[in-house]
C-alpha cells in the first residue's frame, strides 16, 4: 500500500539541517497557536534587550559629547587659567589696594619657556568683556586678544575668511575673527566678512567667522565644565594680542551693583603645547613648580585635557559597568519568566509529549523540540527589542536633542545574550518535558 | 494456514506498587499474535485490558518475562529504542484521537515519519495518500478542531498506518464515537484487516466481539477466554 520498502525505515535519525527546519516550523506554530502567552513571555527579554540597547546608545553619546569638548582642548595642550584667588587667601594688603593684580603674567610664560623642556608652543589669551556693537545691534560678548596659531592648537577650524597673522599681531591691525554664534547674533542679515564692529571706541574689521567651542551638557559631570570654568556662553571675538593690549590696557573694570571694582589681569588664559603627550605630565609638574614659586596665592588653574580625557574614560568604564549590571538582572529576569511559562507549557502540553513519544519521538526529541520553542521564544523577543532599542535612541536625539551613538555590537551582543538566555532557561523545561514517562503523559488529562 | 508470529508474550506480568501492596495488574500472560490477526481483548475495567494494550505498544515494559516483537526481545531494550519501535513498527489508535491540536489533517499524519527521519516531500505524499484512503482528502488542511469526532479518529488510523507498521492497536477506538461514526471507523478496521493488517483492538463492546476472528477476555490480569471463529462479512 505504500511506495516503500523496509530499508527505508532503517535511515539514519542523525539531527540533519532538514530536521532542524522542520522544528523550527514546528516551534513556530506552536508559538503562534498562542499568540498572547507567546508575546507576554517574551516582553521581558524586549525589555532588557531594548533598555540595554537604548541605555548604552545614550551613555555613549554622552561620552562622545564629553569626549569631543576635552579634545577640542587638545591633548598634547596644558591650559593655564588665571582664578581671581579668595578672599581668606589674599594678604589685607591686597584687599586695601584699589586694584586686584592677579593672575598669570608675560613673565610667567617667559619663564615656562625658558626652563620647561618639550614645550612647543604657548598661546596666550586676554579677555576683555564688554558690549560688541555693528550699526545699532550691540551683544554683550568678550574680546579675546590672542595669537596666530590659536586655531590650531584649539583644535578649531574657520568656517568662513581666515585667522589673523602674527604680521598683524606685530603690526597692531584692527582685525576681528568671530565665533559663528556671535556671528549669526550680530549679523542675522547680512554676510559678516568685511564689515566692521565697535567694542568700546575701538573698530575692527571682520576677517572670518570660527566654530563655536564644543560646549557639552552642562550636567554631565565636572571635569568637562572644569575646562570652561569661565562659563563663557561662547560669543567670541578674537583679536591680535598685542591690539587688545593697546586698546583696553592690562587694567579691566567692573561695575558691581553700585561700586566698582578695578581687577589687573595680564593673561587670561595661556595654552602651552608640549612636543607630545607622553611629556603632558611631566611638564606639567615642571609648570606648576615654576608657578608655585612666582605665585604666593592660588590665583591660577591648570587643566589638563588629557587627565580630563582619562577620567573621562574612567567615568565611562563605571557607567558601562553599572549598564551592564542593570542589563544582566532585566535579562535574567526575563530569562526567568520564559522558564516560568515553559515550565507551565510542558505541564499543559504533557498530553502532546505522550502523544509525540507514542509516536516515535525519542527523548533528545522532545528536548529539543521544547529548546527550539524558548530560543525562538526568546530569540523572537531579542529581535523587537533590538527593533526598539535602535529606534528609541533616535527618537531620544530627535526630541531631547541628546546625541546617541548605537555600536554596532551593542545590538549583536544583546541579541546573542538574549539567545543565550533561551537555551539556559529553556533546558530545565525541556528536560522536564522529556522525562516524563509516555504512560503516565498519554493518561494526563 | 501457516501464518508468521509477530508478537508473541512469554508469562509476562506487570507490577504496581499500590500503597503498601502489590498489584499484578497482568499475571502470567501468554500470547501469540500472527501477521494478519484481528483481535478483540474483552473483560471488565481493572482487569487488566490497558496495562496489556501498553506492554504490547511498548510504551510500558513488563516487569516480569518477556516480549519478542518480530523476534526483538523488547523487555531489555532503552528508551530510545523503544521509541524507534513504536514510531516504525506499531500503531496507535486512541479513545480520544489524540491529535495534535496545532497541526492540520496532513501533519498530524505525518508526525510518525517525521520522527523517523522521511524527507518532508515524501511524507507529504504518504501522508495525502492516507488521508484520501481515510476519507478526507478534501480536508487535508484542516486543523483538528474543525473537525468531528469521527473524523478525527480518520486521521489517527491514518496516522496509525504512517510508518506501515507490524500491529496496529486501538484503544477503544469507538468509545467517544456516536453509532454511525463508530460503525464507520469499525468498517476501516474490516477493511484494513482484509488487506493482511494485523489490527488489536480493547472495547468494552461485546458487539466488537461479533466482528474478529479472534476474541481474548481478560480478568484479573489473566487470558481466561482465547478463541478463534470463522466472521461472516
Amino acid at each position: 500500500m505504500k511506495p516503500e520498502n523496509i530499508q527505508s525505515t532503517m535511515r539514519l535519525q542523525g539531527l540533519t539541517p532538514l530536521r532542524l527546519k522542520r522544528s523550527i516550523v514546528l516551534g513556530f506554530k506552536s508559538i503562534w497557536m498562542r499568540k498572547l502567552r507567546s508575546l507576554l513571555t517574551a516582553l521581558g527579554i524586549v525589555f532588557g534587550v531594548c533598555s540595554v540597547i537604548s541605555m548604552l546608545a545614550i551613555g555613549e553619546g554622552a561620552s562622545y559629547e564629553a569626549q569631543e569638548q576635552i579634545k577640542s582642548l587638545g591633548s598634547q595642550n596644558i591650559i593655564l587659567q588665571s582664578m581671581k584667588p579668595s578672599d581668606s587667601s589674599g594678604s589685607s594688603e591686597q584687599n586695601r589696594s584699589v586694584v586686584l593684580e592677579y593672575g598669570i603674567t608675560y613673565d610667567d610664560i617667559a619663564q615656562i619657556q625658558e626652563t620647561v623642556p618639550g614645550v612647543n608652543s604657548i598661546v596666550p589669551n586676554r579677555k576683555v568683556k564688554d558690549f560688541i556693537w555693528f550699526l545699532s545691534n550691540s551683544i554683550d560678548a568678550t574680546a579675546v586678544g590672542t595669537v596666530a596659531w590659536f586655531p590650531q592648537m584649539r583644535n578649531r577650524i574657520l568656517k568662513q575668511g581666515r585667522f589673523f597673522t602674527q604680521v598683524e599681531n606685530d603690526t597692531r591691525s584692527n582685525v576681528c575673527v568671530l565665533t559663528e554664534k556671535l556671528a549669526n547674533k550680530l549679523f542675522p542679515l547680512h554676510s559678516p566678512v568685511g564689515k566692521t564692529v565697535r567694542m568700546r571706541t575701538s573698530y575692527f574689521t571682520v576677517i572670518g567667522i570660527i566654530e563655536d567651542q564644543v560646549v557639552a551638557a552642562k550636567n554631565d559631570g565636572t571635569a568637562e565644565s572644569q575646562a570652561q570654568s569661565d562659563s563663557e556662553d561662547g560669543m567670541e571675538m578674537f583679536v591680535p594680542i598685542n591690539v587688545l593690549k593697546e586698546h583696553f590696557g592690562d587694567v579691566l573694570f567692573k561695575y558691581r551693583s553700585g561700586s566698582f571694582e578695578a581687577e589687573k589681569v595680564e593673561l587670561h588664559e595661556v595654552t602651552i603645547q608640549v612636543e607630545h603627550s607622553d611629556l603632558v605630565v611631566s611638564s606639567s609638574k615642571a609648570i606648576k613648580n615654576v608657578l608655585s614659586r612666582n605665585h604666593r596665592n592660588q590665583d591660577y588653574k591648570i587643566t589638563i585635557p588629557l587627565e580630563l580625557m582619562q577620567q573621562a574614560e574612567r567615568t565611562k568604564q563605571i557607567f558601562n559597568i553599572v549598564l551592564g549590571s542593570i542589563a544582566a538582572i532585566s535579562l535574567v529576569v526575563g530569562g526567568i519568566g520564559i522558564m516560568n511559562i515553559m515550565l507551565a507549557t510542558v505541564t499543559e502540553r504533557t498530553r502532546e509529549i505522550g502523544i509525540r513519544r507514542a509516536l516515535g519521538a525519542k527523548k533528545n526529541d522532545i528536548v529539543l523540540q521544547f529548546l527550539i520553542e524558548t530560543i525562538l521564544l526568546s530569540g523572537i523577543g531579542g529581535l523587537i527589542g533590538v527593533g526598539l532599542g535602535i529606534s528609541i535612541p533616535q527618537l531620544i536625539s530627535h526630541f531631547a536633542e541628546m546625541k546617541t551613538i548605537i555600536q554596532i555590537w551593542a545590538p549583536t551582543a544583546a541579541f546573542s545574550i538574549s539567545v543565550l538566555i533561551g537555551i539556559v532557561f529553556g533546558i530545565y523545561p525541556a528536560m522536564r518535558a522529556a522525562a516524563m514517562r509516555p504512560v503516565e503523559a498519554l493518561r494526563h488529562e | 494456514m501457516l501464518k508468521e508470529v509477530i508478537i508473541e508474550l512469554k508469562n509476562v506480568e506487570k507490577h504496581y506498587q499500590m500503597g503498601p501492596d502489590l498489584v499484578k495488574a497482568l499475571d502470567g500472560i501468554n500470547l501469540q499474535i500472527f501477521s494478519g490477526d484481528y483481535i478483540s481483548i474483552l473483560g471488565p475495567s481493572g482487569g487488566g485490558k490497558s496495562t496489556l494494550l501498553n506492554v504490547l505498544g511498548c510504551l510500558d515494559q513488563p516487569s516480569v518475562g518477556t516480549y519478542l516483537l518480530e523476534g526483538h526481545d523488547v523487555s531489555s531494550m532503552n528508551d530510545d529504542d523503544l521509541s524507534q519501535i513504536r514510531g516504525k513498527r506499531l500503531g496507535f489508535i486512541f479513545q480520544s484521537y489524540n491529535l495534535i491540536q496545532q497541526l492540520n489533517v496532513l501533519e498530524n499524519i505525518e508526525v510518525p515519519m517525521f520522527y523517523r527521519g522521511v524527507p518532508e516531500s515524501e511524507s507529504r505524499e504518504v501522508a495525502a495518500y492516507l488521508a484520501d484512503k481515510v476519507g478526507l482528502g478534501q480536508r487535508m488542511h484542516h486543523k483538528p478542531t474543525e473537525l468531528s469526532g469521527g473524523q478525527q479518529q480518520r486521521v489517527a488510523i491514518a496516522r496509525a498506518l504512517a510508518n506501515d507498521p507490524a500491529v496496529i492497536l486501538a484503544d477503544e477506538a469507538t468509545g467517544n464515537l456516536d453509532s454511525k461514526s463508530g460503525r464507520d471507523i469499525l468498517q476501516i478496521f474490516d477493511d484494513l484487516n482484509q488487506e493482511g493488517k494485523t489490527l488489536v483492538m480493547i472495547t468494552h463492546d461485546e458487539g466488537m466481539a461479533e466482528r474478529t476472528p479472534r476474541v481474548i477476555r481478560l480478568k484479573d490480569g489473566k487470558i481466561v477466554f482465547d478463541e478463534r471463529k470463522e466472521v461472516k462479512r
